[in-house]
């Protein structure tokens, strides 16, 4: 394992720890989804720079891309949820357990 | 809903997993998976109201961590052994990782508690895309990996049958039910994914079929709870008398279709010496049966006591096309005597 792969690797899975384990706000949350696909948009870039292809450079501006509109998606339902539930507490979600 | 944007929904749906079928590349697959999730998002809170804000965003923030970690997945994998094909997984940390995101995404025992409160939040109609066309991408991935560990799969699968099971038995909420029953057929699924992805495919199918026609049959009465199924027979009396069957195929009882997978499977099982494998999922099939039957029983066979206006909706005739449902209907009684011959079509 070379260090900048045990950079991303772990910075991936803090991002998954926090957004498994801290339930408290739901921007917390997107915060943690946000941080994971940067770390990932890292591993694409680090790929691309190591193997000197540019066959394969476009990827990580693919993968900014998509992770822009899944962003823009989770802020739009943070909006939706404050206008419904009336916080952004992920505890307040309750709606459906019955 | 705009029909413009509602063209565009559906084509972003159709295009996202057509993307993931034909791609080769684990970053094309990602993209795939999560236009279709971007896709799907509008559709279910098309209706302004808490409950359906609330399913969204869960199933949002399932659906995004289950496609992250399916690109860290393979990220590693390149990093590790320098492929990005689907089908040349070698190293076993990143095939299980996937899996297990894969398993996130269709909602496997361990990690299914999101898919009975996000159906249970939307339309009946959302809730049939949802439990059809969305498994179709993550299901296409999981038929081309091979796991190195028959372990994680067999666990997966029984998990899923077990608490399918056992979650539907204190329903009475007509989608949760059907969120559970997903949840075990999908555990049928893996339990034969590594023996024979040929019998995989054909549960896959025919699963589609029969929940397809529950789904239309409940929306054709209107109907998310027991108590609502149980004056459908005010409505449509021929449909009222079929319904049962398509349950009890839903089930796998013997001269309907539901058995025709069960049967393969148990099958295979007992070549593969699992017969203690094979015994404990056939048990677990009953827990499913239960709910099955009591649905069966309240549509059928019982004839609550109502006033003179609630037995007359029949008068009111309904707008929705028959076409779907009679020919779903249709192939999910009677596709038991094709058994060869869809065995054969799903032959590689």
């Amino acid at each position: 394992m070379t260090p900048s792969h045990f950079a991303f690797t772990s910075a991936f899975m803090l991002g998954l720890t926090g957004l498994a384990l801290h339930r408290y706000h739901l921007l917390s949350a997107l915060l943690c989804l946000e941080g994971m696909m940067l770390s990932l948009f890292i591993a694409l870039s680090l790929w691309t720079l190591q193997l000197d292809s540019t066959c394969f450079s476009a990827s990580p501006m693919l993968l900014l891309a998509f992770s822009a509109c899944e962003a823009s998606a989770g802020l739009a339902l943070l909006v939706a949820t404050a206008r419904t539930h009336g916080t952004d507490h992920l505890q307040s979600l309750n709606l459906l357990q019955c | 809903m705009n029909p413009y944007v509602l063209i565009t929904l559906l084509f972003g749906l159709g295009l996202g997993t057509t993307i993931t079928f034909t791609s080769s590349h684990w970053l094309l697959a990602w993209m795939g998976l999560e236009i279709n999730t971007l896709a799907i998002i509008p559709l279910m809170t098309q209706h302004h109201h808490p409950r359906a804000v609330e399913a969204t965003t869960k199933y949002f923030l399932t659906q995004a961590t289950a496609a992250a970690m399916l690109l860290f997945a393979s990220t590693t994998n390149a990093w590790l052994t320098g492929q990005w094909e689907i089908q040349q997984m070698t190293h076993p940390f990143p095939t299980t990782m996937i899996i297990l995101a894969l398993a996130l995404k269709v909602g496997l025992a361990p990690m299914h508690s999101w898919l009975p409160e996000v159906l249970q939040g939307l339309s009946l109609t959302t809730g049939l895309i949802l439990s059809t066309w969305q498994k179709l991408a993550p299901f296409a991935l999981l038929l081309q990996i091979q796991p190195a560990d028959p372990f994680i799969l067999i666990t997966l699968g029984l998990t899923s049958t077990l608490v399918g099971g056992w979650g539907g038995l204190n329903q009475t909420q007509l989608r949760k039910i059907l969120a559970y029953s997903s949840i075990a057929h999908l555990g049928w699924m893996m339990l034969i994914l590594q023996f024979s992805p040929t019998i995989t495919l054909l549960t896959l199918i025919t699963y589609l079929l029969m929940t397809t026609s529950t789904f239309l049959v409940f929306k054709l009465n209107k109907a998310t709870n027991i108590a609502t199924l149980a004056i459908s027979w005010t409505k449509t009396p021929a449909l009222t008398s079929l319904t049962p069957l398509i349950l009890l195929s839903l089930g796998g009882l013997p001269p309907l279709t539901g058995f025709m997978p069960k049967w393969l499977i148990l099958q295979e099982l007992t070549k593969q010496d699992l017969s203690t494998l094979a015994t404990l999922t056939a048990l677990t099939a009953l827990l499913s049966l239960f709910f099955y039957l009591r649905l069966s029983y309240a549509m059928a066979l019982t004839l609550s006591p109502n006033n003179a206006t609630g037995t007359t909706p029949w008068r009111l005739s309904s707008t929705q096309s028959n076409l779907p449902l009679a020919l779903s209907t249709t192939t999910s009684i009677l596709l038991l005597p094709l058994a060869p011959a869809a065995m054969a079509l799903f032959t590689p």
